[in-house]
């Protein structure tokens, strides 16, 4: 069973070390680059092309809503998972509108990627 | 973009050490500074921020934010620390909040989740013109001409058209030429704000109206006083709040939630809907005097695709656009603009944009060709023919060419034939459910009645409605 290859953006570098900690207790999660904002996020995904892309929403230069929007024009885009402490429905309907495929509070981040990913896993399973 | 960036500005160093732990503890990175000349000194412009949180200051210093502030139209909204009482500052109301001290977590969280759904509609919408939607493309210039016949009157507007075709464009545009320019525009999408917020939202509430108004708050419609209120996807409003949006239109006249204290309105009303309103009345979804209030001066914003003479222009707007935000100089090649000519663009004007937001990112200076493009947006290789059957059951067949038989054609019985014949084949394929045929048609439902009707062709199983 590959692992997906998984992105990982956020502006705040105390919370890449702990996803990144988090992460690497995922077997189904190989977590093959990171980024600090949404330019990079579009940047990284045009040249990893991940199967997942984990990103935050608030961010300095570019969002992560507005990147969404970028990267799902690509060719064969990944799975994005927009991550934020806001979890209200205006958000989320935001998220949903630029194109977004999943939405996680960060209040419970570790347990929602993990329900995630096995969803996603059993998927392409089936 | 919703940042994450906030702007602390307090000369109290501890008060602003506490902001600062609080901001940082609810994911936010705020940036702490005790003047002005600070925040200058480090190149930061107001729009950098998702909010700019102002303590105490020096003699005047209030003063010089407000200036500082003025000269950036995309400002973020200002967060004020209690010494200020109920003052404004002068600024848009829209653009002021008032934060308690000891902060309170609860409003602060709310306060900045507001702030963060305000930027977002924001950048739903490309930057607005006085003219309006740029472009030359006949249907565009009708547009424009509308906006000019109907601005200086107050009559409703109803803006309708496809998802991206820049309706907030035409209505600032109105705004911009009417009488009301020098009062506020305020826009509000109703169909991002869940239905029970709507009403607050429009209205304003009291004190305790109900759970999570900490503290009064002005409605959409009280900011808009002596403007423009624009209210986006109206067709998804939820039909509780069209009786009341259509009791504000017809008595001009509205209650605060938690308030049965009538206030008066004077606010030029322009709507806008990427559905179709006729449909929605048609299914029980909209009011229809609701529709004939709004529906005065119908004006309709034209897909990408039906003006793709325009895309050289656009593209170099947007082109420059991004060269402003440092984004580095982008061309492309005349082939990669003659593919994006031929292009669909169900997200329209928005859909180009980002793209170009994509290209800028990805390929600065330097010239974009068409193997550079996603592939969605290059020519599909030896386009395949297409055939079909045309009234009298004779097969067209249409070459990628299009070529032009030597002793000429009858173009318009040719195009006729192409379209009945397309229409009949999306009708088997929908089982004769017209509404299903004209999505795989990319037509409205009432575009395509209207064509079976002028080819008088029928409907093969469904029943007249």
């Amino acid at each position: 069973m590959t692992p997906l290859r998984t992105i990982l953006v956020d502006d705040h570098a105390d919370f890449r070390r702990l996803a990144q900690a988090l992460l690497s207790e995922l077997d189904s999660v190989d977590l093959v680059a990171m980024g600090a904002d949404g330019e990079e996020a579009v940047r990284l995904c045009d040249e990893h092309r991940p199967d997942l892309l984990l990103c935050d929403i608030a961010m300095p230069k570019m969002g992560g809503i507005q990147a969404t929007r970028l990267i799902k024009a690509q060719d064969q885009p990944p799975i994005i998972a927009l991550v934020s402490v806001y979890g209200d429905a205006e958000h989320r309907a935001h998220a949903q509108a630029a194109g977004a495929d999943h939405f996680i509070n960060k209040v419970d981040f570790l347990p929602s990627v993990a329900d995630l990913v096995e969803k996603v896993m059993e998927k392409r399973n089936a | 973009m919703p940042e994450s960036r906030v702007l602390v500005l307090d000369k109290n160093e501890d008060r602003a050490r506490e902001m600062t732990a609080i901001l940082n503890f609810l994911d936010f990175s705020p940036l702490d500074f005790r003047t002005l000349k600070e925040v200058q000194d480090e190149n930061l412009a107001p729009r950098d921020f998702l909010a700019i949180v102002l303590g105490s200051t020096e003699l005047g210093g209030s003063h010089d934010v407000v200036n500082w502030l003025r000269k950036d139209p995309q400002h973020a909204p200002l967060l004020l620390m209690p010494e200020y009482g109920d003052d404004t500052l002068g600024l848009d109301p829209a653009d002021v909040w008032h934060l308690a001290y000891p902060v309170q977590q609860s409003q602060l969280t709310e306060i900045l989740r507001r702030v963060s759904i305000r930027l977002l509609n924001a950048e739903m919408e490309s930057e607005a013109t006085l003219e309006g939607p740029t472009g030359n493309a006949p249907a565009v210039a009708r547009v424009r001409h509308m906006i000019a016949q109907v601005a200086s009157y107050d009559t409703s507007v109803l803006i309708t058209g496809e998802s991206g075709t820049g309706k907030e464009v035409v209505a600032r545009a109105i705004h911009a030429q009417s009488a009301r320019r020098a009062m506020p525009f305020v826009a509000v999408n109703c169909g991002a704000i869940p239905a029970d917020l709507l009403e607050s939202e429009l209205f304003g509430h009291e004190k305790g109206a109900f759970t999570g108004a900490i503290s009064t708050r002005q409605g959409r419609f009280e900011m808009a006083e002596g403007g423009t209120l624009f209210l986006d996807e109206i067709g998804d409003m939820s039909l509780p709040m069209q009786v009341k949006l259509l009791r504000v239109l017809q008595e001009r006249s509205f209650e605060r939630v938690g308030s049965n204290q009538t206030r008066h309105c004077d606010v030029r009303i322009i709507a806008a809907t990427h559905r179709n309103l006729e449909e929605r009345i048609a299914d029980g979804k909209f009011r229809e005097d609701l529709f004939y209030r709004l529906n005065v001066f119908p004006i309709e914003t034209p897909a990408l695709r039906d003006r793709a003479e325009d895309l050289p222009t656009l593209i170099g707007e947007f082109a420059e656009a991004n060269e402003q935000k440092g984004r580095g100089r982008l061309r492309l090649t005349k082939d990669a603009i003659r593919a994006l000519q031929g292009c669909r663009w169900p997200g329209n004007v928005r859909e180009l944009s980002n793209l170009i937001e994509r290209l800028a990112v990805l390929h600065p200076n330097s010239e974009v060709t068409v193997d550079m493009l996603p592939e969605r947006y290059r020519p599909a290789p030896g386009t395949a023919p297409v055939a079909a059957t045309a009234e009298g059951g004779a097969v067209v067949s249409l070459d990628a060419q299009f070529t032009l038989p030597e002793d000429g054609i009858d173009l318009r019985a040719y195009i006729q034939a192409v379209e009945t014949g397309l229409i009949r084949q999306a009708l088997d394929q929908a089982d004769g459910v017209v509404a299903h045929a004209a999505e795989l048609l990319n037509l409205r439902r009432t575009t395509l009645v209207e064509k079976l009707r002028k080819y008088k062709m029928q409907r093969s199983t469904e029943a007249e409605a």
